[in-house]
């Protein structure tokens, strides 16, 4: 079945910490992890390490967040690997590119960047329920409203883009059987007839995704929304468990400023 | 109240789809609403919660003008709507945010906006269904989730666009006992239908014609005019249809009859006994062509 973000319900103290103290420990790490020098990186992995087995994430769920960016970070590691000046370690007699210790070096290191920041997300995501995660979105963007962000409008947007995610892909399931059933062969064909069938499914979907959205917006309307101040079904309050966890990220992440020399 | 009075709507430079109509809707009462497609049954209700403000004529919802652009809020608290399709007009990730939306877009504290919330799953019965994201539900379940989205903005008129249509005979019976629940609570309910049968319960019903209230009656009355609803493409519940049809040879038999068994004891009082009814093969023949 499909899941609406990547929750996976589970009862570890991140889970129950609240969400914004979550969204800016990952901002605060992902900026971490950009200046990260060899010390720093090994403590940021440390740390990773342990969020992960706090969480109680198993290898599956850390391999699953992995994967959709395997091939991504493998061609930026092998441009790097070939295409960074430096000292030769090997060069190829038939291949005019060279790699370099550098290059090894660089390589390695964006790999490590990358797949550091898409598990801090992952931990974020997978412990903490899509709503949550737009109601803490949404309060840490209040401040920004007297400079004009509409942050509940912003809140209710994302809700409705998750919401009905599934929804047009059950219609999109929809619109291709019902072209398969008068005879389409979509998965067959050459390149440009398959460009074809793409319009004869693209095309109905957004019709009716236009219809829907006009549906969506009476009925909104019908039931009192109006842009701008609303509440929702729970709010947000930080704990002494909540204080407790920022502290302690703050302590972390200070000692790793320092360390890496920013102050110098 | 809700008071319509000589409202003429049209759609862009078409002809207009509501003709100088007018209607009113007292406290409490259940209203059926019937007529063919496009007859503007739809135009009609989205008037009474200022989707559409009519062009002529006035609206007025417990005393205040649709026209009015600030009492439009306290009318759309006043007035719920249920749209005919329930899956675009489910707005929350999970049921239980769904229901939070409205009392949400009023700015109502969190703690009576849960509260709202458990009251109102648990009039259609869905407490269960809480936490469940809102494509995993039935069309049944979505449409009992639309309806407790509106319950939750404690409103005193609710219509609905066909709150049965494509629904299994279950969820359909569930449906309709649940609107019966919340007339008992106080609520009037205006409720569109094609299906006859559903109509039998309702204080009045309202038989619209392109764009004007052609009938407006109690069900028994409406009925009785046979031969006109068949010309607008409705048909009366069988059993007074088959009452209707036994009197015109000759029974002593009323046709104010809605229901199963009122039509058994008024069959059974008139031949003097049903099992006799049963086993007159003529009656027997009639009742086979009616079915």
């Amino acid at each position: 079945m499909y899941n609406l973000g990547q929750y996976i319900h589970g009862d570890a103290i991140t889970h129950h910490l609240d969400p914004r103290v979550k969204i800016v420990s990952v901002i605060m790490l992902s900026v971490l992890i950009f200046r990260a020098d060899l010390l720093s990186g090994a403590i940021i992995s440390a740390f990773i390490i342990f969020a992960i087995l706090v969480s109680r994430l198993t290898l599956n769920h850390v391999l699953n967040a992995l994967k959709p960016l395997a091939v991504f970070v493998f061609l930026l590691f092998f441009l790097h690997v070939f295409f960074t000046d430096g000292t030769a370690l090997f060069t190829f007699s038939f291949f005019p590119v060279t790699v370099t210790y550098e290059g090894l070096y660089q390589g390695a290191f964006v790999t490590w960047q990358i797949a550091c920041l898409i598990l801090t997300a992952a931990v974020l995501t997978m412990t903490t329920p899509p709503s949550e995660l737009i109601s803490g979105i949404e309060t840490l963007l209040r401040p920004l409203r007297r400079i004009g962000v509409p942050s509940h409008d912003v809140a209710v947007m994302i809700s409705m883009a998750l919401r009905f995610m599934p929804t047009l892909l059950e219609e999109f399931d929809r619109i291709r059987m019902a072209q398969m059933a008068r005879g389409a062969d979509i998965k067959i064909g050459s390149f440009s007839e398959k460009a074809k069938w793409a319009k004869a499914l693209a095309i109905p979907l957004m019709i009716s995704a236009f219809r829907r959205a006009d549906e969506l917006s009476d009925a909104m309307e019908a039931r009192g929304y109006q842009r701008g101040y609303r509440t929702t079904l729970r709010e947000l309050r930080i704990t002494p468990r909540d204080v407790a966890a920022m502290a302690l990220m703050l302590l972390f992440m200070g000692s790793v400023f320092i360390s890496t020399g920013i102050f110098e | 109240m809700i008071h319509v009075e000589n409202i003429t709507y049209r759609y862009d430079q078409n002809d207009p789809v509501l003709r100088s109509l007018n209607m009113s809707i007292g406290e409490g009462e259940y209203i059926a609403l019937i007529g063919p497609n496009g007859c503007g049954k739809t135009t009609l209700i989205k008037h009474f919660n200022a989707l559409f403000v009519p062009a002529e004529g006035d609206v007025l919802v417990d005393g205040m003008n649709t026209k009015d652009a600030a009492a439009v809020r306290e009318i759309r608290c006043s007035v719920g709507m249920v749209f005919q399709n329930p899956d675009n007009q489910i707005i929350g990730m999970s049921v239980e945010e769904d229901v939070a939306f409205g009392p949400g877009n009023l700015g109502i504290p969190s703690r009576e906006i849960q509260e709202r919330v458990e009251a109102s799953l648990a009039t259609v019965g869905m407490t269960d269904y809480a936490k469940r994201p809102p494509h995993t539900l039935s069309g049944g379940e979505k449409r009992l989730v639309s309806i407790a989205g509106v319950l939750a903005m404690n409103p005193r008129y609710i219509a609905l666009d066909e709150p049965t249509a494509s629904l299994d005979p279950s969820s359909r019976m569930r449906v309709l006992d649940i609107m019966r629940k919340m007339n008992r609570d106080g609520i009037s309910i205006i409720h569109i239908t094609h299906d006859m049968n559903e109509i039998v319960h309702a204080d009045r019903v309202m038989v619209m014609d392109r764009g004007v209230i052609s009938l407006n009656e109690v069900p028994q009355e409406v009925f009785k005019r046979i031969d006109y609803l068949k010309t607008l493409g409705l048909h009366i519940p069988q059993v007074t249809e088959l009452l209707l049809q036994l009197r015109q040879m000759g029974w002593d038999v009323s046709t104010n009859v809605l229901t199963i068994e009122e039509a058994c004891s008024e069959i059974s009082s008139s031949a003097g006994g049903f099992p006799k009814v049963i086993s007159t093969g003529r009656v027997k023949k009639r009742v086979g062509e009616n079915v």
